[in-house]
């Protein structure tokens, strides 16, 4: 898969066709992709997908008032009926002194995007393999975890899943280009049993580079996973440290980043408001955003409007540096876009999210960390996070799976109680980093363990 | 899942939790608002048009099965998604149009599957060839099948009016600054409003092997709301209510209306700052009517779709076994008038239906698409689903309720002297089929001697489904099918919308941050 003339010649035709609409500025964005996804049942394909996708998304500045809009109709009679009704439609906004297109006038422009291979997610690999290879990748993740062990009874679901893009993007303020991205990943979720019990183990990995997925690994994993959960019990409700595994971390971690939002935090939704260059959390916390970390799978030229990439410092040495700033946050809080516009496919707009983010590792083994404590819970997978994480007022309370810490050895497994706290409090509470740092997705974080944490079980 | 950078943006959009690395969940939440905004709809006859010509509809069958398949369908869709967003006193929209045709080939159980956004005869012919020489693996020569196809009719009507793409703009918009200006003047400490609007129109055409050619519309209005507080000792506090309907803003009136959404997230919001951490434990739990209805979706509705029960789920051979407490009704129904998880045809062209999953504590059926049914031995409950015209259908829950008892909800409370009163769902929830360990947040009330006392905060429910539905003893005589809003995950998002009556269940975990309490006798410490 190339890049396209067509998509480059598409984005700056929106561009010129809506500028001769009236708009004082405006900004098209085009992103082609190509998929492959295959489930896998029973060491069989289950289903196997193959899509191609393309779309046009528009934003336009009239009147200090923003609009946009999408389609993945890319004729150019669709694509100027679109521009016609949203340059209707903006005359309707809100003004906002603070909307804005970026461009010269900010100092952002780059040129040549795609020619700087460091700065590029992309394995040409990727688009190249034929389906019928990915097939055989595919079924090896499950085949690894299946015949690990003789407990393991069965799959829920074997994902592989690959999409290598193209972005195009062209505003009236003079930023241009195109350049390619691409990452794989494989997921497996397993059961084994046990005298009567029935447990799930699950892992996934994303990467980059075709060759760098290690579906042993992942298949692997995931049936240790579901064992090492084989005669799990609830403890009662108590207080007790903790050691949070790079699973769970990374997973918190993506809340506490989402708080770290400009966004968030100038309209007040943030509790991180006006916390900048104060104590946040514990002195032996790092936490970064790196936009140009080699390798990394959010690692672009620009961001979703044009903006290089760069790498934050958001929390150093437990103190809160930075937030993340797209274009519009930046003219708002007077601050300079740290390339954090983040667009989900073709969608009109974006909003501001993490390019790679991760905490910083620390000195000591993971073993280590474990060895010292006496009383404690490991905490290894959560259910529903997303719905036990108020990130308006950081309050918690997770259903928690891990195991039982005694005398500085994990020994049996748990499950059926809940961790609460609140985020705030939590990452004051930090109070030692392993050098593990692992991983998943965008997301990095070594294991660490927090001084206590409230448990909520049988009585 | 098929678009460019999803694949890698698990952590950034979790409010579905890992969806799409395979768990299930129910997201319901301002982060949804967000992701909503993001997912991007035509207008026209709202009775249903054919977007593509019946003839071509008919060779793309041809094609498809020249080479062996066993099954397989086009489905054309065209949808415009019309969103209006209240943030920060900003009132802006968004308009996006999705179109395309997804071509479906089963061989053997085994599913192929691609499409493409052109309507173009050639184009679809092209799609149509390339998922039938897939299926064939190489192997069958091309044979000509003829399919003669039938169009199907239903006497399921879902009313869309007013017809959204007959409204103005700046009428919607004014509508929406009206309730923007509603919450902002609710109370002195709310610090911020965010509210999202939005109609969505899906045109879709169907033709099946089976000789099956369909034409529906199918709508959805919603509203989300999320209201910030922030007191004088800097806490600060959200509020979220939503609503939504196969139907038009005509539906939301009286209690769904979208001053009540407007209202509720306010109520919450200031009921939130107000509250006391919730206590931690295994101790009696007491859901109001509605949307709690979540509980049994994550509890035990994933865990009987067929899919999940074939590969092994809490709930696979479980048919004519007690699956409940004796009294416990469960439906799935895609039949209920303007709720958002109905519709007349499934996406694979069966006619929706009353499904009754428990009858009285026993377990009666599971939810079936025609794949998953044929492999289980059951025929299919009109339950195959999909996003879009970029997914294959599975099988999703409709709208999901247990039928109602006999009791007062008022005796219900009254005869628990120390628990918690779930008044709504915080967030979401989400479910490990294997295990059958669920969660849902939750916010409410504490129960103190039978009575409802002070708010609480930092709740979630969590147990293994199979084990606390036996342990529900109360249930309540006031049934309540909500126009739920939100979106149910499971590799594809679909609208689904929830109903109970008020329950009480004795053996789930509450997680909080407050004292630990345990249950003995209704709650007596």
């Amino acid at each position: 898969m190339k890049q396209k003339k067509e998509y480059i010649d598409r984005v700056q035709f929106a561009v010129d066709h809506a500028r001769k609409l009236g708009a004082d500025a405006a900004e098209a964005f085009v992103s082609d992709t190509q998929s492959v996804q295959i489930n896998i049942s029973n060491r069989k394909t289950e289903q196997a997908n193959a899509l191609c996708d393309a779309g046009i998304g528009i934003r336009i500045l009239k009147d200090q008032k923003m609009v946009s809009g999408s389609s993945n109709d890319l004729g150019s009679d669709s694509v100027k009926a679109l521009i016609s009704d949203l340059s209707k439609k903006v005359l309707f906004h809100t003004v906002d002194e603070f909307n804005v297109i970026p461009g010269e006038s900010n100092d952002v422009l780059v040129q040549d995007w795609s020619a700087n291979a460091d700065a590029l997610s992309y394995d040409p690999k990727i688009d190249g393999v034929p389906v019928q290879e990915k097939i055989n990748k595919a079924i090896r993740l499950e085949t690894a975890g299946l015949d690990s062990s003789p407990k393991i009874t069965g799959s829920m679901m074997v994902l592989y899943q690959d999409n290598t893009t193209h972005l195009y993007l062209a505003n009236s303020n003079g930023i241009s280009g195109w350049f390619p991205t691409s990452s794989c990943m494989g997921y497996v979720e397993l059961s084994a049993a046990e005298k009567g019990d029935q447990q799930s183990g699950n892992y996934f990995q994303a990467k980059v580079n075709y060759d760098d997925l290690d579906t042993d690994l992942i298949g692997r994993r995931a049936a240790e996973n579901a064992l090492r959960m084989l005669g799990a019990k609830p403890i009662n409700s108590c207080e007790i440290p903790m050691v949070v595994s790079p699973e769970v971390g990374t997973q918190i971690l993506s809340y506490i980043v989402g708080m770290l939002s400009a966004d968030e935090v100038q309209k007040g939704k943030s509790l991180f408001a006006g916390k900048l260059d104060t104590p946040v959390a514990a002195r032996i916390l790092n936490v970064i955003d790196d936009g140009k970390m080699k390798g990394g799978l959010n690692t672009n030229p620009v961001d979703g409007e044009g903006v290089p990439q760069q790498t934050t410092p958001l929390i150093v040495g437990g103190i809160l540096k930075n937030y993340l700033y797209d274009s519009y946050t930046a003219k708002k809080g007077k601050a300079k876009s740290t390339g954090n516009y983040q667009r989900s496919g073709y969608q009109g707009s974006g909003s501001i999210g993490n390019t790679n983010l991760y905490l910083q590792k620390g000195g000591i083994k993971r073993k280590t960390l474990i060895s010292g404590i006496d009383k404690g819970f490991y905490m290894q997978d959560a259910i529903g996070m997303f719905a036990g994480i108020d990130s308006t007022s950081g309050e918690f309370s997770i259903p928690a799976i891990g195991f039982m810490i005694e005398k500085g050895s994990i020994t049996y497994p748990i499950r059926g109680i809940s961790i609460s706290g609140n985020l705030f409090d939590f990452l004051k509470s930090v109070d030692a980093i392993a050098d593990d740092l692992t991983w998943f997705q965008s997301v990095g974080c070594p294991t660490f363990s927090v001084t206590s944490i409230k448990i909520g079980g049988v009585s | 899942m098929t678009k460019g950078k999803k694949c890698r943006e698990i952590s950034r959009r979790e409010f579905l939790g890992r969806s799409l690395a395979g768990t299930t969940a129910f997201g319901l939440s301002s982060a949804l608002i967000n992701t909503l905004w993001f997912q991007t709809g035509c207008s026209g006859s709202l009775a249903g048009q054919w977007i593509v010509p019946e003839d071509v509809l008919k060779k793309s069958i041809q094609f498809l099965l020249a080479k062996g398949a066993d099954f397989g369908d086009v489905f054309v869709e065209r949808a415009l998604f019309n969103g209006i967003s209240s943030d920060d006193r900003k009132i802006n929209t968004s308009t996006t149009l999705q179109q395309g045709v997804g071509i479906r080939a089963v061989k053997e159980g085994k599913t192929f599957y691609a499409y493409t956004a052109s309507f173009i005869p050639e184009d679809i012919y092209t799609t149509a060839r390339f998922v039938a020489d897939a299926a064939a693996e190489g192997t069958a020569k091309s044979t000509t099948m003829i399919v003669d196809l039938t169009r199907q009719s239903s006497k399921l009507r879902f009313a869309i009016e007013p017809d959204p793409n007959h409204v103005a703009v700046e009428k919607k918009i004014e509508f929406v600054q009206r309730l923007t200006d509603r919450a902002w003047s609710a109370d002195p400490r709310v610090n911020q409003v965010s509210q999202f609007y939005r109609e969505i129109t899906r045109h879709v055409n169907l033709a099946t092997s089976s000789g099956k050619i369909i034409k529906q519309t199918l709508g959805l209005t919603e509203l989300y709301a999320t209201t910030y507080m922030k007191d004088q000792d800097g806490n600060l506090q959200s509020g979220f209510d939503g609503r939504a309907a196969y139907a038009g803003r005509d539906f939301f009136k009286g209690e769904d209306s979208f001053e009540n959404v407007v209202d509720k997230s306010v109520e919450r919001a200031k009921n939130l700052l107000e509250a006391v951490d919730c206590p931690r434990g295994v101790f009696p739990v007491v859901l109001g009517p509605g949307d709690n209805g979540v509980i049994f979706h994550e509890s035990c509705g994933h865990g009987m779709e067929a899919d999940l029960v074939f590969k092994g789920s809490n709930f696979k051979d479980q048919i004519g076994k007690q699956t409940a407490a004796k009294g416990v009704t469960l439906i799935d129904d895609g039949t209920n008038p303007q709720l958002p998880g109905s519709f007349a045809f499934d996406d694979e062209g069966t006619p929706s239906e009353h499904t009754v999953l428990i009858e009285d504590g026993i377990q009666r059926n599971y939810m079936c698409d025609l794949v998953w049914g044929q492999k289980l031995g059951m025929k299919s409950t009109g339950s195959g689903r999909r996003q879009s015209f970029r997914f294959p259908p599975i099988p999703r829950m409709r709208n999901t309720y247990i039928e109602k008892g006999n009791i007062s909800p008022n005796d219900i409370v009254a005869e628990t002297k120390r628990g918690i009163y779930v008044t709504n769902v915080a967030r979401g929830g989400q479910v490990d089929v294997i295990t059958g360990n669920f969660m849902m947040g939750a916010e409410g009330f504490l129960i103190e001697n039978g009575k409802i006392t002070r708010p609480i905060k930092g709740a979630t429910l969590s147990g293994m489904g199979i084990q606390a539905l036996k342990t529900i003893d109360l249930i309540g005589n006031d049934l309540k099918i909500a126009a739920s809003p939100g979106r149910c995950g499971k590799m594809q998002s679909v609208p689904a919308a929830f109903g109970m009556p008020t329950i009480r269940v004795r053996g789930i975990l509450v997680g909080g941050r407050g004292e630990a309490w345990e249950d003995k006798k209704g709650g007596v410490r």
